[in-house]
């Protein structure tokens, strides 16, 4: 086994007692619940107007009608997505937190210096691309609503409806890819979590207790 | 060796200093999908300019961006996957990690009795030995690479249709090109629900790597295995992950009704809400996951700082 990193060799703060969570673990630690609830009511809101519209079609309904209902349902599904991807984006903060606070106790328990990885760049991006992802999709979500309310039951104002519906799906996928490309940051960060942490506890153990 | 570390867990002498090779090749699989992603946006942008102008270019370009933009997410998703599997083996180098050191690291302490009780993380149970794994960390690691492959495989077999639907001529309702997209539709979803099904399964045998590595650090030093157990939210986890991977069969009977436009017009619809469903899941999943490393924590100070 050729083992010839340590824990010096990535970016730490050492300290005698644990340092904690940080502020973005503290928030994924409170709002992944609340976000979870209000991705199960948008999603449920969604599917329901769905079916009316379902319905309309059916029976023939009016076509503003149908059109207006069209950019409702997306906005409502997508008020789901937003907050399930938030709701992930926090759980996976959490799990960081954990580490993060769990780690440093452990440490501390032991009687040592304390070392606790500084935050990567991953990590940094992933808080970045989950904002700018999230940013994306409730614009859509904002769009969809006021261009629901501007359908009427003229051939332009239809033709207009189905552009600006084409155009926002458009943006609501790249919002989509890049809260995944989030999650991945986020997911990598853990890698990099454990493999420092694999290292410490090994040095831990033939390390002298800190007087 | 990569594909070893898919399947089996690394040796007790594995490197586990050296940069994660999943890590790597998830990002680039992200960034990947992302920059797919980014070009069907340009399309729609110019589709949606032809509406009412050129119906013709506007059907041909939806119908093959739809396809690509699902295979972009398929890749990112894909991506998210390996970084799991990047993850999961680093789970079980951890294991590795504390049953080297946390040996010398204990204090001396009088046994814990065995029984269930309440941890500050839920009911837990201290028992002699490591309790057997539960079914689901048994499938688990068995089934998130048929997932994820399956998975795969059916996004390109859309992708494959979606071309192959921008030369259709047969327009009518119920025709070629209808019937086509409504394929297009069910395998690329199926294939999204199938790989979002394999991170689920991924993310199960993480937790069973956790919980099945506690119990082996634990019994290895000759303590009570104190393990907690199952937390309402992993059976939650479950329950939704399979409601949501059962959408895509009404898609295949969409193909055969009269009057496709109205059940596509919320079987869409219904495919967004089963593929929150299995994001749902994927949130108590991680949230399991960060309540067993909390638990697992707290013990590993237990054993340092009373040695029970």
């Amino acid at each position: 086994m050729a083992t010839s990193a340590t824990s010096a060799d990535f970016e730490i703060v050492t300290s005698d007692r644990s340092l904690g969570r940080n502020m973005p673990q503290q928030i994924g630690r409170k709002l992944w619940l609340p976000m979870w609830l209000m991705a199960g009511m948008a999603f449920a809101v969604g599917f329901g107007l769905a079916v009316v519209r379902a319905g309309e079609t059916a029976d023939g309904g009016a076509a503003d009608t149908i059109m207006a209902l069209r950019h409702s349902v997306a906005g409502f599904m997508f008020i789901g997505f937003a907050s399930v991807f938030a709701a992930i984006s926090f759980a996976i903060a959490r799990i960081l937190g954990e580490f993060r606070a769990g780690g440093g106790e452990l440490q501390e328990a032991t009687g040592r210096h304390v070392r606790t990885l500084k935050m990567p760049i991953t990590a940094k991006l992933f808080i970045i691309t989950m904002a700018m992802a999230m940013m994306a999709i409730i614009a859509t979500v904002v769009l969809h609503f006021v261009f629901a309310a501007d359908v009427t039951n003229t051939a332009a104002s239809l033709e207009t409806a189905e552009q600006r519906f084409v155009v926002l799906e458009g943006v609501r996928r790249i919002g989509v890819a890049v809260y995944l490309v989030s999650f991945l940051l986020g997911l990598g960060t853990i890698i990099e979590v454990l493999r420092f942490q694999a290292i410490r506890i090994r040095e831990l153990a033939g390390e002298a207790v800190a007087s | 060796m990569a594909t070893m570390e898919m399947i089996h867990r690394p040796a007790a002498s594995a490197d586990y200093s050296r940069p994660s090779r999943y890590r790597t090749a998830g990002f680039l699989l992200g960034f990947m999908g992302l920059g797919l992603a980014l070009a069907t946006l340009v399309a729609n942008v110019i589709a949606a300019g032809g509406i009412g102008e050129n119906p013709d270019n506007v059907r041909e370009t939806l119908a093959w961006s739809f396809g690509v933009t699902t295979t972009a997410f398929a890749m990112l998703k894909f991506g998210i996957a390996t970084v799991l599997m990047g993850v999961l083996i680093r789970a079980w180098m951890r294991v590795e990690a504390t049953k080297v050191a946390l040996p010398q690291l204990k204090a001396d302490g009088a046994a814990f009795p065995t029984s269930d009780y309440r941890s500050p993380f839920g009911a837990a149970t201290a028992t002699d030995t490591a309790p057997p794994p539960l079914m689901i960390h048994r499938i688990a690691p068995k089934a998130w690479g048929p997932a994820v492959a399956m998975g795969l495989m059916l996004v390109m077999a859309g992708l494959v249709l979606s071309f192959i639907r921008v030369g259709e001529t047969d327009l009518s309702v119920g025709g070629t090109f209808s019937d086509l997209g409504a394929w297009v539709q069910g395998l690329q979803f199926l294939g999204e629900a199938m790989l979002l099904g394999g991170i689920t399964f991924l993310l199960g045998s993480i937790l069973g790597t956790l919980r099945n590595g506690g119990g082996e650090v634990q019994e290895s030093m000759g303590l009570t295995v104190k393990t907690l157990k199952m937390p309402l939210s992993a059976k939650l986890f479950m329950a939704l992950m399979m409601v949501g991977i059962a959408q895509f069969v009404l898609y295949i009977v969409a193909t055969g009704v009269d009057d496709p436009a109205a059940w596509y017009a919320w079987l869409g619809p219904f495919r967004e809400l089963s593929l929150g469903l299995l994001l749902m899941s994927i949130v108590l999943a991680l949230y399991t996951i960060g309540t067993v490393l909390g638990f697992q924590f707290n013990r590993m100070r237990e054993i340092v700082t009373e040695g029970s």
